[in-house]
């Protein structure tokens, strides 16, 4: 299929380098991932959430009730939509239906800006719905920005890219993953989703330095942190999403809120989801620490 | 194929078929060997589609326990990978899957069916509800003319086992009654009322009725066609007692009177 073909006024050869002009996005504040377990408590109190990520796909629905909720959350708060099946690092050829279905969601939430991570979810037309890892290489990194400008051309906006934890590393890569995502970032135009959690997985899963990763990310890309937690397994961690944020990631948040600045941030649980009041205890904390922080200089 | 290409062919082929040509090009880390490491991407790809299909199939799940629905899960991923972008979807060919696989149990796929009908309903496209004040629009002459379109969520299903009365017993944390096939089949209805998804079983000339109504049939015919079933006096009667029922469940979308 030739792609360039179903985006209007391009062709083939006007995508190439050519970083998207949009404006940063504004900082958001402190807030909390979307789940259903929580949407009666939302929409019936007022808990102090400045505003909420939702998960795109959850959403790519004909309709029902989690239209009609996201619906009332958008109208009382910013929303920002993180998608996972975006597949910007697939060499499959880009899934046309679920870019057009993402734009359409977009169009109704207006979110504040649209997410998803440096990954790949399947190729051969099969979806294995992970968060898979790619080999840091000058090819990829082509590929990937050449995949990056056709996604922001047909959503005609600017995308956000998210770090993702990764188990291996290929022998192959000729570049760090920080590298990679800077140069993704300048080349691309995309902005940076820097989750703090990932970069510590990853770091402690491959023998590095979260600081030094850290340090190597454009203090100007970054548009927002996550929080999240993990499972230790001893050897390795597995971002598994489904307990608190540990004291070693809260580090590392302060050194990236020293780095970076004011950054929206919000907390991602996504399994073993408990009750609202302990997650407002975490995104209490984010805020707390950054005003800690920043206000130290 | 470019090489990046190459390898994630490799990759996807060490996950969905057990490859290991793919860990020639992964490093140890320092802490655990690469087979270990790539081990997680493996067990991840199974549980978490496992997980989605239990997730859609609650009592499906609750009906084979733990031990079973996991082979038949894993079974099922085995057989179908997922083809959607959105997982959402990855359930929806299990009906199929376990008609064929599960063939000398054929109430797990009626199950199954039956819990993707109300899944279905539950996220279908909205439509306008028609009211019975509607109804007082119509003149009298008009009635046998009145054609009817289904809300969008609005389902039917034919069931030979008795799936729905396992279906309810799971609903109502009871014992399912035993699996068993019917002498005439179960004939449901499947829609959405407001945001909650419902089903009941239809006599045979009602559903009869709406499948008929559903296929554009005008309501003077369809009461004809009741003539047929019963009482030829009171069909018409009986008919808008089917048609107050569907307008008071919220089943139609639109009414309108048809060439």
């Amino acid at each position: 299929m030739n792609v360039a073909s179903r985006l209007p006024g391009m062709s083939a050869t006007s995508l190439a380098e050519r970083p998207a002009t949009s404006a940063k996005p504004a900082f958001l504040g402190f807030g909390l991932g979307l789940r259903h377990q929580h949407y009666d408590e939302i929409l019936n109190g007022d808990p102090p959430i400045d505003w909420f990520e939702v998960i795109s796909e959850n959403y790519m629905l004909p309709g029902g009730q989690p239209l009609r909720t996201l619906d009332r959350i958008c109208e009382r708060y910013p929303v920002v939509m993180h998608g996972v099946s975006m597949s910007i690092a697939s060499t499959a050829p880009p899934n046309l239906d679920y870019l057009q279905a993402l734009k359409d969601l977009a169009k109704r939430v207006e979110p504040k800006w649209v997410s998803d991570h440096l990954c790949w979810t399947g190729v051969h037309g099969k979806n294995l719905h992970d968060l898979l890892p790619i080999p840091y290489t000058q090819e990829a990194l082509d590929h990937v920005v050449s995949r990056v400008q056709l996604v922001q051309d047909f959503l005609g906006r600017a995308i956000v890219l998210e770090n993702v934890s990764t188990y291996v590393q290929f022998n192959n890569s000729e570049m760090t993953e920080w590298e990679f995502l800077s140069e993704l970032s300048r080349r691309s135009g995309c902005w940076l989703l820097f989750d703090v959690n990932n970069v510590y997985v990853s770091a402690f899963n491959h023998g590095y330095d979260p600081l030094t990763f850290l340090n190597g990310i454009p203090a100007d890309r970054v548009v927002q942190f996550h929080m999240a937690g993990h499972s230790h397994m001893g050897t390795h961690i597995i971002d598994t999403h489904d307990h608190p944020v540990c004291e070693d990631v809260w580090e590392l948040y302060a050194a990236a809120l020293k780095r970076f600045g004011r950054v929206s941030t919000m907390i991602e649980r996504d399994d073993n989801i408990p009750p609202l009041d302990e997650l407002l205890l975490e995104v209490a904390r984010t805020r707390e620490m950054a005003e800690q922080v920043l206000s130290a200089g | 194929m470019s090489n990046f290409a190459r390898q994630q062919a490799a990759f996807q082929r060490g996950i969905l078929d057990g490859d290991e040509t793919v860990l020639a090009e992964i490093l140890d880390s320092p802490r655990e060997k690469r087979d270990v490491l790539f081990g997680v991407y493996r067990y991840a790809y199974g549980s978490r589609l496992v997980e989605a299909v239990r997730n859609d199939h609650e009592l499906l799940h609750r009906y084979l326990g733990d031990e079973a629905f996991d082979e038949m899960g894993h079974a099922y991923v085995k057989a179908c990978p997922s083809r959607h972008p959105n997982v959402r979807w990855f359930s929806q060919g299990l009906p199929a899957f376990l008609k064929s696989a599960y063939s000398r149990h054929p109430e797990l796929a009626e199950l199954a069916a039956l819990e993707k009908a109300l899944n279905d309903a539950f996220d279908a496209k909205e439509g306008r509800v028609v009211e019975l004040t509607d109804m007082a629009g119509f003149a009298p002459e008009d009635w046998s003319s009145l054609r009817f379109r289904p809300h969008p969520s609005a389902a039917r299903l034919e069931l030979a086992t008795n799936a729905a009365a396992i279906w309810l017993a799971l609903k109502n944390d009871e014992t399912p009654p035993e699996a068993t096939t019917l002498d005439d089949p179960a004939r449901l209805l499947i829609w959405r009322q407001d945001v909650t998804p419902m089903f009941r079983e239809l006599p045979a000339e009602e559903a009869m009725m709406w499948d008929e109504a559903a296929n554009g049939i005008p309501f003077g015919v369809l009461c004809e066609m009741l003539a047929t079933y019963d009482d030829p006096d009171n069909a018409a009667g009986r008919g808008a007692g089917y048609l107050h029922g569907w307008i008071t469940a919220g089943l139609l979308t639109d009414v309108s009177v048809g060439a």
